[in-house]
């Protein structure tokens, strides 16, 4: 665990010393930001409800996660870092940790940072405080897999936009691939195994407030796959 | 103490090690030399967990490092051919990381990071960050990372590049004196800093290990011939290529020259003492020639090959086949 803590903590000043983290959590802030109150019209509307702001979120995480996790190994490899993690007392599974951890905590920062919202919107109404926080339960864990899937995809890029790209793709992919089952209709084989898949579908039961133990078990062994994915990349390249 | 038998390395269809076989005791400076694409870095990435065997053993302090990698990392510090340094990081904070990777806690981690800083030269610079350092800075901060938890096992790709000579001779001041408790294996396409700091060296070509030894021993060993350098004077009749043949064992008149009237300068090739006719040395032999031919000898001397051109021996010898 020591370990762990030491690369996510070399990781985490490295992202504090470069302006890479900061924009892109401003980035995701404003746009949240902006989505909420300019496009959608909180104000306008009246409702104090949140359930507008959550539902993009999703969608904003296939872009927030690629930008936190490229950098995540491809850097290493064009720095030649990658032979000095590989070369010091660290396992496969604490390097994979250590790196998936940091960058959780980035994306768990920038949510943390949209808390003003809620707090502001709970001064013009009456909140379901155990609403909202289901709702932040839900954007973590779903974070939680697609940090692990950029993770993962990172490790395989040989650089930094191609580890964007990739990354960004498949969480599109993940993401939207249930609004193909409700095109194909709710109660095919396929249709419900597209659901199943999808990230967005499982996040749907916790923006409408509901804490479901498949949902939660779908995240958690998203997460400890592509995990497990990467660390078995690693080792395998030790062999080739 | 390192030991390989056998070693073997593929990447992909590639063979980059063929059986190579070699023992370094602790105390000892092992310069691994070889041109680019001889297998050197492909030992020390083996030596250093970094990739495992395709077959054969790397033993590092009797561990196997396919068996227990973990254990033998924790005894290695490794500086790699292309410095792993983060950019965006302090030598500082960059040395922090190291230490808690190495485990270095409470007072052994500030005199372990102080005798680093010290050693490498490295006060000046440590609270800047890396992108900002040249290229020797650079160079030094990634020989702190490797030397930082005074490593029994010290592993140095190309360690002395990008370095100004001031430094360099600093640099392998250090190298030496780590060498004399330590096992210290370094490779280098610098002849001169083998016999500058190792006290073996290992010669590879293709893959194969072309030659071993001290690096003063390791010419006499390989090498097949003597080489004698010659200045003759002759009174009488001109010394020339057909005279020179009537040397006993000769093998050939690698030059030949007129220096000034009546003295010439001669290189010759000679069969080594052992095959020499009658057990005499080479030089013994040109010697009593030259008295039996009433020339008058004012030079002879037995010639070493320079490290040089034995490496460009052996390694040649390796790509014409």
């Amino acid at each position: 665990m020591k370990n762990v803590l030491a690369i996510a903590k070399r990781e985490l000043r490295s992202s504090f010393n470069s302006p890479v983290a900061y924009a892109v959590i401003l980035g995701f802030l404003l746009f949240t930001g902006v989505y909420l109150y300019f496009i959608r019209g909180f104000y306008a509307v009246g409702q104090a409800d949140l359930r507008v702001y959550f539902s993009i979120m999703p969608i904003v995480l296939c872009f927030l996660v690629p930008a936190l996790t490229m950098r995540s190994w491809a850097e290493e490899r064009r720095l030649g870092t990658y032979e000095l993690l590989l070369t010091l007392p660290f396992s496969e599974r604490q390097l994979v940790l250590g790196k998936f951890l940091s960058s959780f905590a980035l994306a768990a920062l920038a949510l943390l940072l949209t808390l003003p919202v809620p707090i502001a919107a709970s001064m013009l109404g009456s909140f379901d405080a155990g609403m909202l926080a289901t709702q932040y339960l839900g954007v973590l864990l779903e974070m939680a897999a697609a940090v692990a899937i950029g993770e993962w995809i990172s490790s395989l890029a040989k650089n930094q936009v191609s580890a964007f790209i990739g990354a960004v793709l498949a969480l599109l992919v993940l993401v939207l691939v249930d609004r193909v089952a409700s095109f194909l209709g709710s109660g095919g084989l396929v249709a419900s195994f597209l659901n199943w898949l999808s990230l967005s579908f499982h996040y749907d039961s916790f923006s409408r407030g509901v804490v479901d133990s498949r949902d939660l078990a779908y995240y958690l062994s998203a997460a400890v796959l592509f995990l497990y994915l990467s660390a078995w990349g690693l080792t395998r390249r030790k062999w080739s | 103490m390192i030991e390989l038998r056998e070693l073997r390395k593929s990447y992909g269809g590639v063979e980059a090690v063929k059986g190579v076989s070699f023992v370094a005791e602790t105390g000892s400076v092992l310069g691994l030399l070889g041109p680019n694409g001889a297998g050197k870095t492909t030992i020390m990435k083996v030596l250093t967990g970094y990739h495992f065997p395709s077959s054969g053993t790397a033993l590092v302090d009797g561990i196997d490092v396919s068996e227990d990698p973990i254990a033998v990392k924790a005894r290695v510090g490794y500086l790699p051919e292309s410095v792993p340094l983060y950019q965006d990081l302090t030598v500082a904070e960059y040395l922090d990381f190291v230490a808690d990777a190495r485990g270095l806690a409470g007072g052994e981690r500030a005199s372990a990071i102080e005798r680093a800083v010290a050693s490498c030269g490295l006060s000046g610079v440590y609270r800047k960050k890396v992108e900002d350092l040249s290229k020797g800075y650079k160079q030094r901060t990634g020989l702190a990372q490797a030397i930082l938890h005074d490593p029994p096992i010290l592993i140095l790709d190309e360690p002395t590049t990008g370095l100004d000579p001031n430094q360099i001779i600093e640099i392998r001041a250090l190298i030496r004196s780590l060498g004399e408790s330590k096992t210290v294996i370094l490779s280098t396409h610098i002849l001169q800093e083998v016999e500058a700091i190792c006290s073996r060296v290992i010669i590879l070509s293709e893959g194969r290990v072309a030659a071993q030894g001290a690096p003063s021993e390791i010419g006499d060993a390989l090498k097949g011939e003597e080489r004698i350098v010659l200045r003759l004077k002759s009174a009488s009749r001109p010394v020339d290529r057909e005279r020179l043949s009537g040397i006993p064992g000769l093998r050939s008149v690698a030059s030949l020259e007129s220096e000034s009237p009546g003295v010439w300068a001669a290189e010759i090739a000679m069969p080594p003492a052992s095959s020499a006719s009658g057990a005499m040395e080479a030089g013994e032999l040109v010697f009593d020639w030259a008295v039996a031919n009433g020339l008058k000898v004012l030079e002879l001397e037995r010639r070493r090959l320079s490290l040089e051109e034995i490496f460009v021996k052996l390694t040649q010898e390796g790509d014409g086949r």
